[in-house]
């Protein structure tokens, strides 16, 4: 979202003059206070949305204010602050590991002998991690390393494809470049494959942890031994508790953009050269 | 590119004519097809021959010129050692001015078209790093890149990305990494491409001022621009294809046609534009190779 938002700003466009215009033109030239206006118009207009919305399907905020509070009050593991601690943490191992797998996995496809194993994995995207549960059941038993186990799983299965497009999206002049340059293998995979990518790859691993919170609240609701969000989701799903389900969902929200945020400030930080990229 | 000195770049006529030495690079019938998806084969080269001899207390500057399609990135790659022909041999210099041997991968040194750099290090480390890959001392490097960097005006870029760098820095940058290496005979492919008259020149005085720090440097111009061509090199080489009875063109390009331009009494000279033998030329190359224009 940061990419597109950046290049549409930085995109040419002949000012009008008249912002209002400049707001529905395509690549309109809107100025930093415009847009703050517009996101701030946003918000306004789904918190209208919400507070005087006709369908009750929804709860109202002070409901979900309410199932905070309780939440917040609740003691031990149906407490809130517990539920998201196991979570997290699961997201966090998640991430991490299937992070360093799916790296492997796709900077080796540029090897031919890996290059079968690397397809596979990316056509077990399609197969439903539920399809799995037997096979994790019978190597983890029910547990934390299951859930570990899922979780990483399904999340490479994802991060391998995203992983190995960018590193099949190298010109070829990469490589002949390095070549004329008298780089042996090693040197070209390094400087050409590895090291140019990373960024890319830490964008990669951002959209994946969304994806992992999909997973995570499947993975625990079939595994409710530990607590977490997934399996306090089912439960207040299983007694209409809508106003806690939804405080959930805000929580899984808010931690989302806080783990955005930080990696797009670790790209940011460890390859600044990525953010001169992104604005050409 | 404007701190370029001009009485550094263009050498004058030579006063006696030119001692030719040993060769440098020898490319022999060079054929290379390619398989089509029909069924058939594209011959993009027939017996493609070439040679660069050494000129005494001079560098080599020769121009491969031809209309695209014609086969002269096929031809670059080829004496890059990129790819293999399908018959026929490259030979270069062994360095002793005697023996030849097959060129390898990393012998020449080429600046690719719109000059790809490694975009995640700066200038300067564009620079070090591959220097240091060759097995040159860091320290070594870094002063070496420096130096470079002050002589061609791209100090104050050393630490620039190169995505912040103009077209004629990237250019010169793409140069010098290749200057890094001690190569002595490097590949430009289309240098000229793209570029309004003003920065053809700066570029011609460029290319000249590298290929005039040693007597070894063989700069091998791959380029579809005539006059460019024709101003720079002290060979141009006509690449092109034959014609059958009917004027169809038989498949697969070859060395139509050599200007010697030491020999026309062209090379080295200032006011070469303004000769008649200079325009004679570049009509009769625009008439065979490029009729449209």
């Amino acid at each position: 979202m940061e990419t597109s938002a950046k290049s549409s700003a930085t995109l040419p466009a002949n000012d009008s003059g008249y912002p209002l215009r400049e707001m529905v033109r395509v690549y309109g030239a809107v100025g930093g206070f415009a847009r703050s206006h517009v996101v701030i118009g946003w918000i306004v207009l789904f918190l209208l949305v919400w507070f005087f919305n006709p369908i009750k399907a929804m709860p109202y905020p002070s409901e979900v204010l309410g199932a905070f509070k309780r939440m917040w009050s609740a003691p031990g593991s149906s407490g809130l602050v517990y539920n998201v601690y196991v979570t997290l943490k699961l997201n966090i191992v998640g991430v991490l590991v299937s992070s360093v797998l799916s790296l492997l996995i796709s900077y080796l496809a540029v090897i031919p002998l890996f290059q079968p194993f690397n397809k596979f994995i990316q056509w077990l995207r399609y197969i439903p991690i539920v399809g799995f549960n037997l096979v994790f059941l019978t190597l983890f038993t029910i547990g934390w390393p299951m859930k570990v186990a899922m979780l990483t799983t399904g999340m490479s299965f994802f991060l391998v494809t995203s992983m190995t497009s960018v590193i099949a999206g190298i010109p070829r002049m990469k490589y002949e470049l390095a070549r004329v340059l008298g780089y042996n293998d090693w040197h070209v995979f390094y400087s050409v494959v590895v090291r140019p990518t990373l960024p890319a790859m830490i964008d990669m691993i951002a959209q994946n942890a969304a994806m992992g919170w999909v997973m995570i609240t499947a993975i625990e609701t079939f595994n409710r031994t530990e607590g977490g969000i997934g399996s306090q989701i089912y439960a207040y799903t299983s007694t209409n508790q809508l106003a806690e389900v939804y405080a959930y969902l805000l929580i899984i929200g808010a931690i989302a953009v806080i783990e955005d945020g930080l990696l797009s400030l670790i790209k940011r930080v460890l390859f600044p050269y990525s953010t001169i990229a992104e604005r050409a | 590119m404007s701190d370029t000195n001009e009485s550094d770049c263009i050498p004058g006529p030579l006063a006696h004519p030119p001692e030719r030495l040993e060769t440098l690079l020898h490319i022999e019938q060079v054929s290379k097809e390619f398989p089509m998806n029909d069924g058939s084969t594209f011959v993009a080269l027939k017996d493609f021959t070439l040679e660069i001899q050494n000129i005494k207390d001079k560098p080599q500057i020769v121009s491969l010129l031809g209309p695209s399609g014609a086969g002269k990135t096929t031809a670059l790659r080829i004496l890059a050692g990129l790819d293999r022909p399908t018959s026929g041999c490259v030979f270069i210099t062994n360095g002793d001015g005697q023996s030849l041997r097959p060129v390898r991968v990393g012998d020449v040194g080429v600046v690719f078209q719109r000059y790809p750099l490694f975009e995640d290090l700066n200038v300067l480390h564009n620079l070090i790093d591959p220097a240091v890959r060759s097995g040159m001392n860091k320290d070594q490097a870094k002063e070496k890149a420096l130096r470079y960097l002050d002589e061609f005006g791209l100090v104050k870029q050393g630490l620039s990305w190169p995505l912040q760098l103009s077209g004629g820095q990237r250019q010169r940058v793409a140069i010098l990494q290749q200057l890094m290496l001690d190569r002595h005979f490097i590949i430009l492919d289309e240098p000229f491409s793209g570029l309004d008259p003003v920065n053809i020149l700066n570029v011609i005085k460029l290319i000249s001022r590298i290929a005039n720090e040693h007597t070894l440097n063989t700069f091998l111009i791959i380029t579809h621009d005539v006059t460019s061509a024709l101003i720079i090199s002290d060979h141009v080489y006509l690449l092109g294809r034959e014609r059958d009875a009917k004027g169809e063109p038989i498949p697969g390009s070859r060395v139509m046609k050599t200007y010697d331009m030491i020999a026309e009494g062209l090379a080295y000279h200032p006011d070469i534009e303004d000769l008649p033998r200079f325009a004679e030329i570049r009509k009769e190359i625009r008439l065979v190779e490029f009729p449209k224009l």
